[in-house]
């Protein structure tokens, strides 16, 4: 029986929120098995004093009109302290200082993975008494971050391995971040929302300028981005092993490719304020423009967008449908995969000058960590509160990425992702907790249900 | 109880949509978007619903009217978004029916179509099953239980967790009745669904009298059972008339 089309739409939409989803799952199970001692902690000392703490360090005893303009205070400066260095990063790469940003990240990871990481897993083993010894631990520590800045820019790693360090930094920063008080937490996502969006989109936005810059050197931008790059067959996902062996060594089996590259996180503390955006991706090729028509089926899940062939010698590229799946192109005409292979190998090759190809070459969504911190910050302070809220932010958020990815199809060019999810998320979650939890625990506990 | 029994709660609610999802939905991505979108609804549906009886909350637990009225109308509005919902899902039909066209792959099957119904309904089946259920599970991985007054029979949560699996049943194949009615223009599906869903609703408020969950809990599962031989059938029909 032919494959039917629901077999394969939606594969990149999925391919990015599953790690958003994994992330935001593992903070919330870090925030519940890890709060309890927190408490028991932080209930006498002082709050400690960070980035985002500067001006006001909220205690549970202040009224609330002071704890609402201290927490906009900090969240004022905190966005300030972002917008700064967000600046000087732009600076420092337009001055090609590339390599120097390049190492800087690999420090921070090294702090991030080592340090934070390292009190993480502390409270871990304090928490469940896992019996460990010193050495032992710090050995594994140590191996536990030197691969993960290994596997940052190096060739030759898995990608499985990348994203899934990734992924590991989104969580240790997201369960740092928690540990914020309540009201500063709030102002300080909703802020950075705002400044989210004024970077990405403002004629004079930092993050703009850099991508702006990136792609008129056509380079990878200098960014710890989370690249979820399709996977050459979809056919992987139905097992057809011919066609494995046919697209060999271009990729990882089944998963996604993953292509970070430098970025300037900071110190642990005060980054992620550049709450990363969808960079580009999806492109088309020239000659399938029509495909933008007002219908919405090509903005369904970024479908075929990317691998189309830049292959304007011959090979795939060119059908009269706009929309090629890989799939199709391998089955249907031989020497296709030859082709594509080197192309798929080889990410950087640019067809030519224009944007619209650069966009085409980069396959794959990307998402910048930032969002995935902050999409967990949300979710980790809903866990705070209650499980409900937790859904509840946890389909706003997803439900916001939807609505970017669609939107980053129609647009063409790099979007933040940060606004749409955690406004609804903040709705979501005050929505939740002020009017829907009396109505729900009212009718579960008299077994009415409906 | 403990971490052990509040999982094992938690799978008595979600178990058999978890072996649905892993084993239908997960395989094809826009399944798993569709879960995600219907279950949007329903929770859009029910922060709407308790916006509008806010301000009667919390209703005195003596007299059982106020909550036949809020049962009433929480599912004739839910009720009214599934007609919504199969509104759009014609359009988003005709898109994809488009799209294949251009693509030069078939048309949606009949399983397909079968199978977004399904995956949209599992989506409104776990949001009843995670927001009436595993949200209040939390104090069951704790050392203690708690029983109600009502139900002194079993635990609070095994309650919950029996009557939410009747409903996930409920929901998740009322979805694929539903589709197939308004597709095939079959009135008697198209109401058997809301009646069916009103007759649950209803079913539950038997709980409200002392011991009456004894009672009312059987009718529920009779109820699901009604919905899935009904599913069955039609399905079945279906599939071999083409």
């Amino acid at each position: 029986m032919e494959s039917s089309i629901l077999d394969s739409i939606g594969s990149e939409i999925i391919g990015v929120m599953t790690p958003v989803s994994l992330c935001m799952l593992l903070v919330v199970l870090l925030v519940y098995s890890l709060s309890p001692s927190e408490q028991s902690l932080s209930g006498a000392s002082d709050p400690f004093r960070t980035a985002a703490n500067l001006v006001y360090l909220e205690r549970p005893d202040d009224s609330s009109t002071q704890k609402l303009e201290g927490a906009v205070l900090n969240a004022l400066v905190f966005v300030i302290l972002i917008a700064i260095v967000t600046f000087l990063l732009v600076l420092l790469y337009y001055y090609n200082f590339t390599n120097f940003l390049k190492n800087y990240v690999r420090f921070s990871a090294f702090f991030v993975l080592g340090t934070m990481g390292g009190s993480i897993f502390l409270s871990i083993i304090q928490q469940f008494s896992i019996p460990v010894d010193a050495f032992t631990c710090f050995v594994l520590l140590f191996n536990f971050t030197i691969v993960g800045v290994l596997s940052l820019f190096s060739g030759g790693i898995p990608i499985l391995l990348r994203q899934a360090y990734m992924v590991c930094m989104g969580i240790i920063m997201a369960a740092w971040f928690t540990k914020l008080p309540e009201w500063t937490t709030w102002a300080l996502l909703l802020a950075l929302a705002l400044y989210d969006l004024f970077a990405v989109l403002a004629p004079g936005g930092p993050l703009k300028l850099l991508v702006e810059l990136a792609s008129s050197r056509d380079e990878e931008l200098p960014a710890l981005v989370y690249e979820a790059r399709p996977t050459v067959s979809e056919n992987e996902r139905n097992r057809r092993s011919g066609l494995r062996f046919l697209l060999g060594g271009v990729s990882d089996s089944g998963s996604v490719e993953l292509q970070v590259v430098s970025r300037d996180n900071a110190d642990g503390r005060e980054n992620h304020g550049n709450p990363e955006y969808s960079a580009v991706n999806v492109g088309t090729f020239g000659n399938e423009m029509h495909e933008r028509s007002s219908d919405e089926v090509e903005r369904l899940p970024l479908v075929g967008h990317l691998r189309d062939g830049f292959s304007s010698s011959g090979s795939s590229s060119d059908r009269s449908t706009s929309v090629n799946r890989e799939n199709e192109i391998v089955m249907e005409e031989e020497m296709s995969p030859l082709v594509d292979m080197s192309l798929l190998g080889n990410n950087r090759q640019r067809a030519s000058d224009s944007l619209e190809n650069s966009l085409i070459t980069d396959r794959g969504i990307r998402l910048g960590l930032g969002d995935f911190i902050f999409y967990s910050v949300l979710v980790g302070r809903a866990a705070m509160y209650d499980l409900m809220t937790v859904y509840a932010c946890y389909l706003a958020i997803i439900s916001g990425l939807g609505c970017t990815l669609i939107l980053l199809s129609v647009c063409r060019r790099a979007l933040p992702a940060l606004p749409i999810s955690i406004t609804l998320g903040v709705l979501f979650y005050f929505l939740t907790r002020l009017l829907m939890e009396p109505f729900v625990v009212g009718t579960t506990t008299n077994l009415l249900m409906f | 109880m403990t971490v052990a029994a509040g999982i094992g709660y938690a799978l008595i609610a979600l178990g058999p949509s978890l072996s649905l999802f892993v084993a239908v939905i997960s395989k094809k991505p826009f399944l798993i978007l569709t879960v995600l979108s219907s279950t949007l609804l329903w929770l859009i549906s029910l922060i709407v619903l308790s916006g509008i009886w806010r301000a009667f909350l919390p209703l005195k637990s003596t007299t059982w009217w106020p909550f036949a009225l809020l049962i009433i109308s929480s599912v004739g509005f839910q009720e009214g978004l599934r007609v919504l919902f199969w509104k759009v899902y014609k359009r988003l039909e005709d898109t994809l029916d488009a799209f294949a066209d251009r693509v030069g792959k078939p048309r949606l099957f009949l399983t397909d179509k079968m199978q977004i119904a399904l995956a949209g309904g599992l989506g409104h089946g776990v949001a009843h099953a995670v927001f009436f259920c595993l949200s209040l599970l939390t104090p069951a991985f704790g050392p203690a239980t708690f029983y109600v007054d009502r139900c002194p029979q079993m635990p609070f949560f095994l309650i919950s967790a029996i009557i939410a699996l009747a409903f996930v049943t409920i929901h998740t194949f009322s979805m694929v009745i539903a589709f197939n009615g308004y597709a095939e223009g079959n009135t008697t599906d198209q109401y058997f669904v809301p009646v069916v869903h009103l007759v649950a609703g209803m079913v539950t408020l038997v709980n409200f009298a002392s011991g009456g969950c004894v009672v009312g809990i059987p009718l529920l599962y009779i109820l699901a059972s009604l919905i899935l031989l009904h599913c069955g059938k039609m399905v079945w029909r279906r599939l071999t008339a083409s």
